[in-house]
């Protein structure tokens, strides 16, 4: 195991953590103000098919990654408006959104298939911090998006725990009632917060597609949508662990390739990532566990003023 | 709901459908030609795995229908892409009610529904491209591109400094596990103690997988892929590495991808279905193929017949930029013994590969296993068959496990 080798493993492991990182911390936000929101995978697919989109109409990298998040942002009104206003089964509508944006995105993205892309962000080397050995090569010497997340993580963090704002959104998520008693507009703060979640899944789907891989392929976020909800569990509800479990599921993905060196089926190590999502969720879903883990309270229950 | 809500909802619909109509494509149009005389005339249907836009093995076939349509004037052709298996049986149907009498079916996995739908239909030519049943009215077609492959690593072998080779295979079926063993003949010819490595991604299109498989080579000490992958992703990722001072030699796969690495792709493999089609379709024009004479006809075609052809680039053999590399390490030739340079060897085995019976075969024995089991016995070539159903690795290649 040579240090190129170990350096090469993290790299990967941080770039193919990096889309889990924003779905999830969008995610985390949305369930921390109390609404679930299934459908992150189908606005992560039509954030990578509108990002590819944007990138080779506009031919600007960042303009089409934030309108990525913009198309990600309307899925997550449409998710906000059914959830909070009429009531529906959270967990019906975020489904219903997946298959539609994955449908929608194939749609879509038909006429872009093969389209070499136009826009893209290429690897920067933080000049002075990458020459730092092992850490600077593998933290410093990543593109543009990796290095936002390194900032705006650590600061959404911030926001959510040791700002006024950040009490409102986990109060809303814990005790509407109360909450609402002290004024707050729980269904403003909800959907703000579902919209939020929509946009950073956006900006998620548009990384793969216009950096990652970088191309437009049918279904190409393979499931990351979901292991993205399964992460928001694994990571407590907090964005900094969310951090850790990105990266950690990054490195399961990256490392497949390396591990088959090994004489393990390919087979196996394909299923790894996912494997480890289902074990997530199959011991972070209990209601029990959730109440120990920290689940926001009032997660999955829409809010009705006067209702118990 | 109050007003003030229902107006909030229509507003966000409209929004949201605004917004998305913008994505909305138009429905796809199918070729057509129209004829002024009235000529009998066949309708060709092609079904596709993938998409035309792959790149690779779905855009070749596609190439080879377009210039059917070009050079016969009775034909009519339509196509349906990115067919899953389970649905081509619905979709055969569709093209049968449309009005084709000929069928391509493209994918392997497309073999037992074409039979089936072969049986059901009677009337209809059907023709399965890189299976192995055939039927009355059903056969078989394959560009081969196993002498290609050698060729290529004839170059990989040479050229490598690190003395590992990595390849980045789709699946593991025999076509590839062939393609791949004829790399690594290639390659040990000029090269003994050169490997090649394979990482299978379980796709046949999968642009970020490839990349993965890709930078995981590399990071290991490969400094030359191949890959059995329907897009440029890997000549890219060779491309962008060789850009920023470590250079990565890459082999273009299927369609003619050495611009996508102008400083990376060496030589390559393209296809040439247009032979095959219009030899296929000429036939059943003229009468000579029926819905009943087509049980023993499989098309094996490989560089003699013009089926397949060596380059990253058409009409290119080897990318101009590596040549005087390949001039400069020398050879024995295996065979008979003379010294010669890489460049001159390549060219005398494309030349013996290329003749109405080849002089020269990839699988001629003795060869070994990575197992140590002896597979060809000396001067023995192997036959189709055991080209068919090859599930072994050669010696110097590192794979996984395979059925036997």
């Amino acid at each position: 195991m040579n240090s190129t080798l170990i350096i090469s493993v993290l790299r990967s492991a941080i770039r193919a953590g990096t889309p889990l990182l924003y779905a999830t911390v969008g995610e985390i936000y949305a369930e921390r103000s109390g609404v679930m929101n299934l459908g992150v995978e189908g606005m992560m697919i039509m954030g990578a098919v509108s990002g590819y989109a944007m990138g080779i109409i506009t031919g600007n990298p960042w303009i089409a990654i934030f309108l990525a998040g913009v198309v990600g942002a309307l899925m997550a009104l449409v998710h906000s408006v059914l959830s909070i206003n009429f009531r529906v089964n959270q967990v019906v509508s975020g489904l219903a959104l997946t298959m539609f944006g994955l449908g929608l995105s194939s749609l879509a993205g038909a006429k872009y298939i093969g389209v070499p892309k136009r826009a893209s962000l290429t690897t920067v080397k933080i000049p002075v911090l990458s020459k730092i050995p092992l850490i600077g090569e593998v933290f410093f010497n990543q593109d543009p998006m990796v290095y936002v997340s390194f900032i705006l993580i650590p600061v959404l963090w911030f926001i959510l725990f040791k700002t006024k704002v950040g009490i409102i959104i986990r109060s809303v998520g814990e005790n509407p009632a109360a909450a609402d008693a002290l004024g707050v507009k729980i269904y403003l703060v909800r959907h703000l917060c579902t919209i939020f979640g929509g946009f950073m899944a956006g900006l998620a789907g548009a990384y793969l597609s216009v950096v990652y891989t970088p191309a437009w392929v049918e279904n190409m976020t393979a499931g990351r949508g979901w292991i993205a909800v399964a992460l928001t569990i694994f990571s407590l509800w907090s964005p900094i662990r969310a951090m850790l479990g990105a990266y950690l599921f990054g490195g399961v993905e990256a490392v497949q390739f390396n591990l088959q060196a090994y004489g393990i089926p390919p087979d196996v190590l394909g299923m790894m990532p996912y494997l480890l999502t289902i074990l997530v969720m199959v011991f972070g879903a209990e209601e029990r566990i959730r109440k120990r883990l920290g689940a926001p309270s009032a997660l999955g229950i829409p809010y009705v003023r006067g209702e118990k | 709901m109050t007003t003030a809500q229902w107006i909030a909802v229509i507003v966000v619909v409209a929004i949201v459908a605004s917004g998305l109509t913008y994505f909305l494509v138009p429905a796809k149009t199918v070729t057509q030609i129209v004829e002024k005389e009235v000529t009998p005339k066949i309708k060709a249907g092609w079904i596709y795995v993938g998409p035309i836009g792959d790149y690779g093995w779905t855009k070749a076939h596609d190439e080879g229908r377009l210039f059917c349509e070009k050079v016969f004037p009775w034909l009519e052709t339509t196509y349906v892409e990115s067919v899953a298996e389970g649905d081509c049986p619905r979709v055969i149907e569709d093209l049968i009610a449309d009005g084709c009498t000929v069928i391509f079916t493209t994918s392997f996995g497309f073999m037992d529904p074409t039979l089936e739908m072969a049986k059901k239909h009677p009337d209809i030519i059907f023709w399965h491209c890189s299976g192995y049943k055939r039927y009355k009215n059903m056969g078989t077609y394959f560009s081969e591109f196993y002498q290609l492959y050698y060729l290529n690593g004839l170059m990989a072998g040479a050229l490598t400094k690190t003395n590992k080779i990595g390849y980045v295979a789709a699946h593991t079926i025999p076509e590839v596990v062939r393609h791949i063993n004829a790399f690594a003949i290639g390659v040990k010819e000029v090269n003994p103690d050169a490997k090649v490595y394979v990482r299978v991604i379980h796709a046949w299109y999968d642009p970020t997988k490839a990349r993965e498989a890709a930078e995981a080579l590399i990071a290991e000490g490969c400094d030359v892929l191949a890959f059995t992958e329907d897009s440029p992703t890997v000549i890219e990722v060779g491309q962008e590495y060789t850009e920023k001072g470590q250079q990565i030699y890459t082999f273009s796969h299927y369609s003619p991808m050495e611009d996508y690495g102008p400083d990376s792709c060496v030589s390559g493999q393209i296809a040439h279905w247009e032979v095959i089609y219009a030899d296929i379709l000429a036939k059943v024009y003229s009468g000579y193929y029926t819905t009943t004479n087509l049980e023993n006809i499989d098309y094996w075609w490989m560089l003699r017949q013009g089926a397949c052809e060596l380059g990253g680039k058409e009409g290119e053999l080897i990318n101009p930029k590596f040549v005087d590399e390949l001039k400069a390490v020398k050879v024995t030739d295996k065979i008979t013994g003379e010294e010669m340079s890489v460049y001159d060897l390549v060219m005398l085995r494309l030349k013996q590969m290329s003749e109405d019976v080849p002089t020269f075969d990839p699988f001629t024995g003795p060869l070994y296993d990575n197992k140590g089991v002896l597979r060809a016995r000396p001067g023995e070539r192997l036959g189709h068959d055991e080209l068919w159903t090859m599930q072994w690795w050669f010696e110097s290649v590192v794979g996984p496990e395979l059925g036997g």
